[in-house]
């Protein structure tokens, strides 16, 4: 029966899949789940599609007009402006998330006096619902009320108000970010650290390695895993980011997701080229997923031990 | 390891049947109770109920006036209020999204001034000319029926607070200290009176107003525009707003920042954080609307006092042209699909009545849009503003360029304003854009 | 399960590390924690040194008004509610479709597991906002727009990525042979479930609970989609938006974000072992 396993084309392996009531059983348990991600998710990705191809609004079906609603929106420089913030924004604070965290980790992978608080001084910010944190932030970076505009201005650092500059606010989007989720990635990677045997650094020195070929010939191979997975996932959470742009900017911070929701929820005529936003953030982010797992070679979690 | 579950006698699976199967009979119910519960926006509409949408009765006004007409008109008729969301753009959101999906049960609109001329295009409010004909429309203060007209129609009667409009207030006692005895009439007094009396007291800023990317900096922006002889629209809504005038009117706009007579943030402030400024006593001059001056006096509020703050009209370029205040306010509309059309008349006709008006006004310190009733002395009374500003309610109130995509106009003219004022473009990129894309949009309502 | 770090040895450089070592790590804890004791003392004065230019450091008129109001407010009252309903709800479907699923997934073998996981892994890196318009659409012409229910199934969908990677793993931990093991001695079915696996499975199934409720919780671009009546926006909504006709209220906001965050805080102070453990385990193990 499994010599059957290859070649979908014989009868046998369909008979041995749904025949068998433990296997039936298996796909009924998963079933639920499979059908409402489906029903939930990709048929309305589809249709997406198909309204990104006509001249639709959100109240009705409209013509197919090809590609009309990409090029629009290729030109339109609120997209273009979303674009660039969201690239910006993703790599910057990918980086520092990842530098900083693995500093962290490095650092805090022993066994110390308080380190109980440090876990939880990690797990703080974590905790904020994205929206609390960047409404908390905009009262701080507020020109008025505002903690941190006051210490800027009084170092000199800035003359601008913050939340009037374009600039200062993706930087400020950027620090409530690094400053939110930097604890997580460095929790991540620590977990890898921790599944490094010491032994394999002793036999290093023993052999007469030091701190740097230690550091990139040991640890770095072995936590290859979860620093692709880390950065992975944060990449992608970055590129997708609305709601730390949409409550911090107050509307005048871009990034690709706030130009689809203003372009489908907000105006009346942007409505297409929203749409065409949309479809166009889903194919990036399915490219940059693959990018990580083909090329970069990231297992992804499917192996069976 | 799995294969080992596969070999015993029962599935594993099944075992998870009996827990799960009880979690979901809970979860279903829960959801069902749920599901059904949630999503009433509260006031059903019960046979003949005339259902109002508005938003929150922060003074009990639309309370007392309701209950007064459930009282004369009681086995009748009966009008309930639904309240609305307290941010204007989230209830026009939810209104205009009920009107989609063509289901509302509502019968009445309070309507804001810019939503007539966008909600009659889509056929969802009803043409009142046959009740309100122009003999009953005169009795308004023009603009604000003017607003609610749409090719040869009318489609809202003008209610209260209504009109709202930008006003110019100073602080009286700071100009007297420093030798000044009337305020300024045109924008460039305007700054210099700013920053020398800012100066002379010592205090923080001397002119600030909303400047920031939204519909309130659509509208502080605009009435520079205006008094510098420029226009967004014609009569004949032709887009004009590339124009000297025009360019002109925003470059004042941008010289409040880079004179110093205004603050930088106030290119990100709204009515909060200038009204807070102004009252704090940190600046001489604000823009704002009439609910200002209701504030004076209130130690809860500000420890201004009302003989401490003087109203004028909004400057002008030069001496002797005409000012222009941006229009605010709500009127009443009917829903054109609303099965009740006689009562939700008889609601309208109630509360836009000199009495309700004036009721409303008293309670909450509005401002009338019936003409006579500026005259009235106990109004004049309870809203000071309505005699102070009377002369810029009564005939220099302008409204905005408002057409059926005027969402679309207003996010255009907003950034680009917003822009202006800070610098990051020059007034003459500025109109050029904003010529372009309102053309677009205007091109798209044809 | 510590293991050797990169830090050297000697101990002249020794105790000068330790000293920076620990300077770095409460400068991390005050960074982490600032903005919250930042954003609590600005919900306890009074709206006058709110405004003060310089800002003051330690509350000079302390006040609870903030707090009054806000509790007092039914908007807000509702919001908590609605946060609360919205939340639990998503939680426990999410548990129920989760775990008999992940059950599947770990302890079961069929042939098309692996494009199972490739499609519930999908998920987690679909971004949401792409079907905001279409479900929008669809929503609408059920009626389902302004109900729990539109967030709620929306959310569930992406929110059982998660259950379901945690759950497996807590799944995988258990002894293989348990079952049966229990069987031989002579149990029935119910009782090796009930008496072995259920305490068992309870610990990672609670914490998988606690995570996929924050998560829930978090959740903003949905619920600013679907739900347009105030009486039925969460608190991520809500709160942003504090505002009267003209006006946000930073005070109250500050009150707001400090009541809705502080029991978050507390609950994963209190639980964040496991979490730590369930995150890690999870992302470790693949």
């Amino acid at each position: 029966m499994a010599s059957a396993s290859t070649g979908k084309k014989g009868r046998s392996w369909f008979k041995e899949e749904f025949g068998n009531p433990e296997r039936r059983t298996a796909y009924y348990m998963v079933l639920p789940s499979l059908l409402i991600i489906v029903v939930v998710a990709f048929f309305p990705i589809l249709y997406g599609v198909v309204l990104s191809l006509t001249d639709s609004t959100i109240s009705g079906f409209g013509s197919f007009i090809g590609i009309e609603n990409y090029t629009e929106m290729f030109q339109d420089s609120d997209f273009l402006e979303g674009l660039s913030n969201t690239v910006i924004f993703t790599v910057v604070s990918v980086a520092l998330e990842f530098f900083i965290g693995l500093g962290i980790a490095l650092a805090i992978n022993r066994a110390f006096r308080g380190r109980g608080l440090v876990r939880a001084a990690v797990l703080v910010p974590w905790a904020f619902p994205t929206v609390i944190a960047a409404v908390m932030w905009r009262l701080m970076f507020q020109s008025q009320v505002g903690i941190i505009q006051y210490v800027a201005d009084s170092l000199g650092i800035i003359s601008d108000p913050i939340l009037s500059s374009r600039t200062l606010l993706l930087i400020g989007a950027i620090l409530v970010d690094v400053w939110k989720t930097t604890p997580f990635v460095a929790l991540l990677l620590l977990a890898g650290l921790q599944t490094i045997p010491g032994e394999v650094y002793e036999a290093a020195r023993v052999d007469g390695a030091n701190v740097m070929q230690r550091f990139f010939r040991i640890t770095m191979p072995l936590l290859k895993g979860a620093i692709l997975v880390a950065v992975l996932f944060r990449t992608l959470d970055a590129y997708r980011v609305y709601d730390l742009f949409w409550v911090l900017g107050n509307r005048e911070l871009a990034s690709l997701s706030t130009y689809v929701y203003e372009g489908v929820r907000i105006s009346q005529l942007q409505f297409g080229p929203g749409n065409a936003a949309a479809v166009f953030i889903f194919v990036t982010a399915f490219l940059i997923a693959l990018f990580f797992i083909r090329v970069l070679g990231m297992r992804t979690s499917v192996e069976e031990e | 390891m799995t294969e080992r579950a596969e070999g015993s006698g029962v599935p594993a699976g099944r075992k998870l049947n009996r827990r799960d199967f009880l979690k979901m009979g809970g979860a279903g119910l829960a959801g069902a109770a749920l599901l059904g519960t949630a999503g009433c926006g509260g006031g059903s509409g019960g046979t003949g109920q005339i259902i109002f949408t508005m938003g929150p009765d922060t003074d009990g006004s639309i309370a007392k006036l309701i209950k007064k007409f459930n009282e004369q008109n009681k086995g009748k008729l009966e009008a309930v209020h639904r309240q609305m969301p307290s941010s204007t753009t989230q209830y026009y959101d939810k209104i205009r999204t009920e009107f989609q999906a063509g289901t509302s049960d509502v019968s009445v609109i309070g309507t804001d001034v810019i939503w007539p001329k966008q909600f009659a295009p889509q056929n969802w409010t009803m043409d009142l000319s046959d009740r309100f004909p122009a003999s009953e429309q005169q009795k308004f203060i023009a603009v604000t029926t003017q607003v609610a007209e749409y090719e040869g129609g009318i489609y809202s009667v003008p209610w209260c607070s209504c009109p709202d409009a930008g006003l110019l207030y100073y602080r009286k006692d700071l100009l007297d200290d420093s030798g000044i005895s009337a305020p300024p009439e045109t924008w460039d007094e305007l700054k210099e009176m700013a920053v020398q009396v800012s100066e002379d007291a010592g205090i923080q800023n001397g002119f600030v107003f909303q400047g920031a990317n939204y519909e309130g900096g659509v509208c502080n922006a605009l009435e520079y525009i205006w008094t510098h002889g420029g226009d967004v629209l014609d009569e004949n809504d032709n887009v004009v707003i590339d124009s000297p005038e025009a360019t002109a009117g925003l470059a004042t706009y941008n010289s409040m920042l880079t004179s110093g007579a205004a603050p930088e943030a106030v290119a990100n402030w709204t009515e909060t954080e200038s009204l807070a400024n102004f009252y704090n006593g940190d600046s001489v001059f604000i823009r704002y609307w009439p609910s200002a001056y209701g504030g004076l006096g209130d130690t809860t509020q500000t420890k201004l006092k009302p003989d401490q703050v003087g109203i004028a009209p909004i400057p002008v370029d030069k001496p002797g042209n005409p000012t222009f205040s941006c229009l605010g306010g709500w009127e009443m509309s009917i829903y054109a699909n609303t099965d009740i059309e006689e009562d939700a008349w008889k609601f309208i006709a109630f509360m836009t009545s000199e009495e309700s008006i004036k009721e409303r006004v008293i309670i909450g310190g509005y401002d009338p849009s019936r003409k006579a009733l500026y005259e009235d002395k106990e109004i004049a009374e309870a809203t000071p503003v309505v005699k102070l500003a009377k002369d810029v309610l009564l005939k220099n109130v302008k409204s905005r360029p408002v057409t059926e995509y005027y969402g679309d106009t207003s996010l255009e003219m907003a950034e680009q304003f917003n822009s202006a004022l800070k610098g990051d473009i020059s007034p003459e990129k500025a109109v050029k854009t904003l010529q372009k894309s309102l053309s677009q949009i205007m091109e798209e309502s044809k | 399960m510590a293991s050797a770090t990169t830090t050297k040895g000697a101990t002249g450089r020794g105790s000068l590390n330790t000293v920076l070592f620990y300077v770095f790590l409460v400068a991390f804890v005050l960074v982490s924690v600032f903005p919250l004791l930042w954003i609590f003392k600005m919900s306890i004065v009074t709206k006058t040194e709110l405004f003060a230019s310089p800002p003051t450091i330690l509350p000079h008129t302390p006040t609870s008004a903030e707090y009054a109001q806000i509790f007092g407010d039914p908007a807000f009252q509702q919001a908590l509610v609605n946060s609360t309903i919205i939340s639990t709800v998503t939680t426990v479907i999410c548990l129920f479709f989760g775990s008999i699923t992940a059950y599947a997934i770990a302890r079961l073998r069929f042939r098309f597991k692996g494009t199972v996981m490739t499609l519930i892994l999908a998920i987690s890196f679909f971004p949401a906002v792409a079907i905001i318009a279409p479900l929008f659409i669809q929503y609408a012409q059920v009626g389902l727009i302004d109900t729990y229910a539109s967030v709620i199934i929306t959310d569930t969908v992406f929110a059982l990525p998660l259950t379901i990677w945690l759950l497996v793993a807590f799944f995988r931990e258990l002894p293989v042979d348990l079952e049966d093991a229990a069987k031989v001695d002579g149990a029935t079915t119910i009782q090796a479930f009930r008496k072995v696996i259920v305490p068992l499975a309870a610990p990672g199934v609670f914490t998988t609970a606690i995570l996929t409720f924050i998560h829930a919780w978090n959740e903003f671009l949905f619920a600013n989609t679907f739900l347009l009546d105030p009486a039925t926006q969460p608190v991520t909504v809500a709160i942003p938006n504090f505002a009267t006709v003209y006006t946000v209220d930073y005070g109250a906001q500050a009150a707001a974000a400090v009541v809705v965050t502080v029991p978050l805080v507390i609950l994963v102070l209190i639980f964040q072992r496991r979490i730590v453990s369930g995150l890690t385990a999870g992302a470790v193990k693949g």
